[in-house]
């Protein structure tokens, strides 16, 4: 207590960086957190670093180069040529 | 414990399917009514639309590629062996995601009884880097890439899977907890506790300079 930029709303803010990246904070909560936030080191960064992290998350998404193997059907095929012309559990 | 495959579907009407659904509006409901009449060509069509995806899906699960093919396999034949319970509740993507999931959780549950298991794969979990201009830039999201992904090969399962399904895969919240068979309130908890660890396992510092 008495540090600046700290308060009661830093655990809460600390709590809530994750909703707030996704955008589920009311506007109250939202501008209780940008409040905190700009006098708040610990909580500035950890909303850029938050940030951050599902844009890199995000990034990794795509498919260049991986492709499913061509075997994935195979026992799909095995079953259906051994089997019911319908499948098993109809 | 995942439920067996085709169980129920596992979603609410409506939700809208995923690029690379096969063909027009109709055509996946009608390959769906062929699959389920026994027409093993068009299960290969209806599914196959979404293989590559759902790989991806299990080699950032699993971080195995030799696993996640096996496993594949296996989601395969539940979902063909499954399609006569499928009702269109959810979308099919979301059906065979669900099975891809538990399918997946049930490898890692196998994995963890072996006397020595063997560690997540972390390389498995990166992909291959967008295409940037700036060398040092590149060198940078290279970097940021790596630690994302062995944060990600350290996470237990449920945490993996929510914040793969909803942050890599950009699934929305309802959508990724109809697939992990949870509320959207217990699935953002998952996401929150996901990704609470992987910043500290990144760190805030490496998070802000590389990644912003």
């Amino acid at each position: 207590m008495g540090t600046p930029g700290r308060s009661d709303d830093h655990e809460w803010s600390q709590q809530h960086l994750s909703h707030y990246v996704e955008g589920e904070l009311g506007p109250p909560a939202r501008r209780r957190l940008d409040r905190h936030a700009l006098g708040c080191v610990e909580c500035g960064r950890g909303l850029r670093a938050m940030r951050a992290l599902v844009y890199a998350a995000q990034g990794l998404d795509g498919l260049a180069g991986v492709r499913a193997p061509a075997t994935i059907f195979d026992r799909v095929r095995l079953a259906a040529a051994g089997g019911s012309p319908t499948p098993p559990n109809a | 414990m995942p439920s067996p495959a085709g169980q129920r579907a596992p979603g609410s009407p409506g939700t809208p399917d995923p690029p690379g659904a096969p063909g027009p509006p109709g055509t996946e409901t009608s390959l769906i009514a062929r699959a389920q009449a026994g027409d093993v060509g068009a299960f290969e069509r209806l599914s196959g639309a979404y293989a590559d995806r759902l790989f991806m899906l299990l080699l950032r699960l699993l971080g195995d590629r030799g696993e996640a093919e096996d496993v594949a396999q296996e989601v395969m034949l539940r979902a063909w062996r499954g399609i006569t319970r499928f009702r269109g509740q959810s979308s099919y993507f979301t059906w065979l995601y669900r099975i891809a999931v538990n399918e997946a959780n049930r490898a890692l549950e196998k994995r963890a009884r072996r006397p020595v298991s063997a560690p997540i794969g972390a390389d498995e979990l990166q992909l291959p880097a967008p295409p940037a201009d700036d060398p040092a830039r590149q060198a940078e999201n290279s970097e940021l890439r790596r630690a994302l992904g062995r944060a990600l090969a350290g996470l237990p399962p449920a945490l993996r899977t929510a914040i793969v399904l909803r942050d890599v895969e950009g699934l929305s919240t309802q959508q990724a907890a109809e697939i992990v068979g949870v509320s959207q309130a217990a699935f953002k908890s998952r996401l929150h506790q996901a990704r609470l660890r992987v910043r500290a396992a990144i760190g805030d510092e490496t998070l802000v300079t590389t990644g912003g």
